[in-house]
């Protein structure tokens, strides 16, 4: 854990040279959130509810999936160079040192756009919290700390899974990992709007459901299946065990570079 | 108990065929094929604590692959490599406190961060301690004079820079056993014969050393084993003063004459040398075998039968020994 | 005119060899098309809003994912990265011009984002049902305004590129103009929605041009005089960008050649 942060820290001091750059990349981050609460803004100013979810309530989906994607860029921005790495066979020095092959891979980039997506989505949960009638009780603060952990945790793993898939796919671009992560953009919106297939691919096959709709749906207690959102810390860790499978396997395929 | 095993190990890259131009991609589309690339080839090789050996071949002849495999990058497709009796894959953390590895032709450093950066990170993954990580780094000075590139950022370091730099970070844990790959490649001499000084350095400390290169000038001097890989297969595995003995018994006399040597008399007089005649008027080569006869008989002999203005011993160098093995001149038992 | 015809052709080529990254890169304006069918799929269901009825939007919503998709691959990332790298330096020894060069370029990758357009298009109707054609003259503007978005589109990414002149950073520029055009051409929602003032400022932007116009006249929204003068407004801002991007080069080249990178 420390030597992972002292990892990331000693890019960050690189990156502050560049100071203009991320201001630029911070500011295109808010902007694309920005654009984000007009459109909803825009769309519930005539509709009072889209099926049985309003404003507040979407609001937050769209601010549990910014959230999570602000901590996977903040702290496992690496992850997105992982195709590059393998294609230029740069994962031979990381595979020599004594310290697991993903977290060095994950920690050698720092998005810090993430921080403004963790800003932004952090204030749209929380003005989507304000708005609601949760009853607050200890117990429920625990839980919803988990879920939003757990949340967490199921963005971060399914962006390993999906850049691990390179290591079969040979591209030098995680083009698939990326469109993996679009299609996460889909449970910004209540899943109940879906048809049944898409339902299941977002619930089950790549779960991005239970980054934000599931345990929302949970914690506002609102939708025909809100026990569902308990199951989110269940999903992270399968999750988590399945993208630590496909890299670990990924990785033995891994053929260097130069030959 | 050898510190580096591996038997029988062999690696199989499998390449897709691809057509060229656009047609080529369209068929490739339809119908995939491959083609399989034996890398490496059955290689058995043991190496004891504190042996230095040069891994030498021709380009892509596998040397690169090997080291690959037994540090554990690559997975064998067949076959196994021990580390101090460990399994590199599967015990790979403790496996990489014992190892450390150098790439001529790739970095480990990070190309946004000063070198001294670079290597206080690296001394956190392994976790060196302070005191211990400062005597490393003064050792390097010395020999490598390190100091002057330490606050160097990655990107910024010159070839030679980075080589020296390169060679700190795979080193700074203080290894076991040190692979070191093409470690001269690109650099200039006098570069080199630093990096050179420091290999020997390590060997004297009882550092377990691999080396591998195509400059023959790397290895001469610094390890007393041989190994030799082509396409794949160690064809030879044994000492390298005894390549030179063995192999480099030949020995070739240029010799100047006033007048024309007669031939047929200098073959009667040294029977099993051989005589050609060079480009230049009254110039002549002699070869012979150094155990059959010796330099000075053959100038003795040659002295009787004409003047000699001028001559010279040429003995062959392990580079013209190896070059020879690699064109398939000469064979070497196994 | 070789030379440029030489140049699309490789791109049209290198379509061919990336078509899986491509399809993959398409995966982000696919997506957004999904969510927004359901979207207004709920809401549209019972009644009509502002003058959409359900069939309406969603003709709208695949005019806007055929814009979407329009010179949207290859081009951008690959001028990006040669001017990062500098290895724009060799572009500018060719006997090309550079502007009309990585026109070319884009007009190369055309043909495999139409055929993913007929396919995602072709789907979608089959799924959700058929939409209805507009009358002759609106469909023959309809033709016209879709051909004027793609010098247009390629304008906008075109300019926006070459601010990697002055930034490392062609990520946050990126995001930043799709998050501008998102919005402004009306391809997330559409203009009429926007509170007043916004929509008339993202109706006479460039970027309407990228959906809201080919669109409305899809859909018969505007039509005769309207239609013309929308139709007018993207053809003149194709002139302005045209131009302006020239000024832009220039000033680009100066820091280039000045600052040598």
């Amino acid at each position: 854990m420390r030597l992972y942060l002292r990892l990331l820290g000693a890019h960050f001091r690189s990156m502050m040279e560049y100071e203009t750059d991320f201001l630029i990349l911070a500011a295109a981050t808010v902007l694309m959130q920005v654009v984000n609460i007009v459109f909803l803004s825009a769309l519930f100013a005539k509709v009072p509810v889209l099926n049985g979810w309003t404003f507040w309530s979407v609001l937050m989906m769209f601010g549990a999936v910014a959230l999570a994607e602000g901590v996977g860029s903040l702290f496992f921005d690496g992850m997105w160079s992982l195709a590059w790495q393998i294609n230029r066979g740069e994962l031979d020095y990381f595979l020599v040192r004594p310290y697991p092959v993903a977290l060095q891979v994950s920690s050698a980039a720092l998005g810090i756009n993430g921080l403004s997506n963790i800003v932004t989505g952090g204030l749209m949960i929380a003005a989507g919290l304000a708005h609601s009638a949760v009853d607050w009780t200890p117990w429920r603060v625990a839980l919803a700390v988990l879920l939003l952990l757990s949340s967490v945790v199921i963005k971060v793993s399914i962006n390993l899974a999906t850049n691990a898939v390179c290591f079969w796919l040979n591209s030098p671009s995680p083009m698939f990992a990326f469109a993996m992560h679009q299609v996460g953009d889909l449970a910004r919106f209540p899943l109940s709007i879906y048809p049944v297939a898409l339902k299941a691919v977002l619930g089950v096959v790549l779960p991005f459901a239970f980054i934000s709709f599931f345990p929302i749906a949970y914690l506002l207690d609102t939708g025909s299946s809100q026990w569902v959102g308990l199951l989110t810390p269940v999903a992270a860790v399968y999750c988590a065990a399945v993208a630590a499978l496909i890299f670990r396997r990924g990785l033995r395929r891994y053929e260097s570079a130069g030959n | 108990m050898p510190i580096v095993e591996a038997r029988g190990l062999t690696k199989v890259f499998r390449r897709p065929d691809k057509g060229s131009g656009l047609g080529g991609a369209v068929k490739h589309l339809f119908a995939r094929r491959y083609s399989d690339k034996v890398a490496v080839d059955h290689v058995d090789l043991s190496i004891e604590a504190g042996e230095a050996v040069a891994y030498v071949g021709p380009n892509g002849a596998g040397k690169s692959t090997t080291v690959k495999l037994l540090s554990g990058i690559l997975v064998p497709t067949s076959g196994e490599v021990r580390i101090n009796g460990l399994h590199p894959q599967r015990d790979r953390n403790t496996v990489a406190y014992q190892i450390g590895v150098l790439f001529g032709q790739r970095t480990q450093l990070w190309w946004d961060l000063p070198v001294s950066e670079s290597l206080a990170v690296l001394r956190d993954i392994y976790g060196v301690d302070h005191a211990t990580y400062r005597k490393r780094l003064a050792r390097f000075d010395e020999v490598l004079e390190l100091g002057e590139i330490l606050p160097v950022i990655g990107r910024k370091l010159s070839l030679g820079q980075r080589m020296r730099a390169d060679l700190a970070a795979a080193l700074v844990h203080g290894p076991q056993v040190v692979y070191l790959d093409e470690p001269t490649i690109g650099l200039d001499l006098a570069v080199k014969d630093r990096v050179r000084e420091f290999f020997r350095s390590l060997r004297d400390e009882g550092t377990t050393v691999m080396l591998t290169s195509h400059d023959l000038a790397d290895i001469e001097g610094f390890c007393r084993r041989l190994v030799i890989i082509d396409q794949g297969r160690i064809i030879f595995d044994g000492d390298l003063e005894g390549v030179k003995d063995t192999f480099a018994r030949e020995r070739i006399l240029h010799v100047e004459t006033a007048r024309p040597l007669p031939l047929e008399a200098v073959r009667a007089a040294l029977p099993g040398a051989e005589i050609n005649i060079e480009e230049t008027p009254l110039r002549y080569a002699v070869r012979f075998d150094r155990f059959v006869m010796t330099a000075g008989q053959v100038v003795t002999v040659l002295a009787t039968l004409t003047e000699l203005v001028d001559f010279r011993v040429d003995e062959p160098s392990i580079e013209d020994v190896i070059r020879r093995v690699y064109s398939g001149d000469l064979v070497l038992p196994r | 005119m070789r030379g440029y015809r030489a140049l699309a052709r490789a791109t049209a080529r290198a379509a061919l060899a990336y078509r899986f990254s491509l399809l993959l890169g398409m995966v982000a304006v696919l997506v957004q098309l999904v969510a927004l069918l359901a979207v207004w799929h709920v809401i549209l269901e019972q009644s009509p809003m502002n003058g959409f009825t359900w069939p309406q939007m969603r003709a709208y919503l695949l005019v806007a994912f055929a814009a979407g998709t329009v010179v949207s691959i290859l081009g951008d990332f690959r001028m990006a990265f040669r001017i990062l790298d500098g290895d724009v330096a060799l572009d500018l020894v060719k006997p090309v011009d550079y502007q009309k060069a990585r026109l070319a370029e884009s007009l190369g990758g055309l043909w495999i984002e139409l055929a993913l357009i007929s396919l995602v298009v072709g789907v979608t109707l089959a799924v959700t049902g058929g939409v209805d054609l507009p009358p002759g003259p609106g469909l023959a503007l309809f033709a016209a305004s879709m051909l004027i978005l793609v010098p247009l589109k390629f304008l906008i990414v075109y300019v926006s590129t070459l601010a990697c002149f002055w930034t490392q950073n062609f990520m946050g520029v990126q995001w930043a103009r799709l998050a501008v055009v998102n919005l402004f051409s009306g391809a997330l929602i559409p203009l009429v929605f926007l509170p007043g003032w916004l929509a008339t400022v993202a109706q006479w932007s460039p970027f309407a041009g990228l959906t809201s116009t080919p669109a409305l006249i899809f859909l018969g929204q505007v039509d005769g005089r309207e239609a013309l003068q929308l139709v007018a407004v993207q053809l003149g801002w194709v002139l302005v960008l045209w131009f302006g991007a020239r000024l832009v080069w220039r000033a680009a080249l100066r820091r280039l050649t000045v600052n040598g990178g």
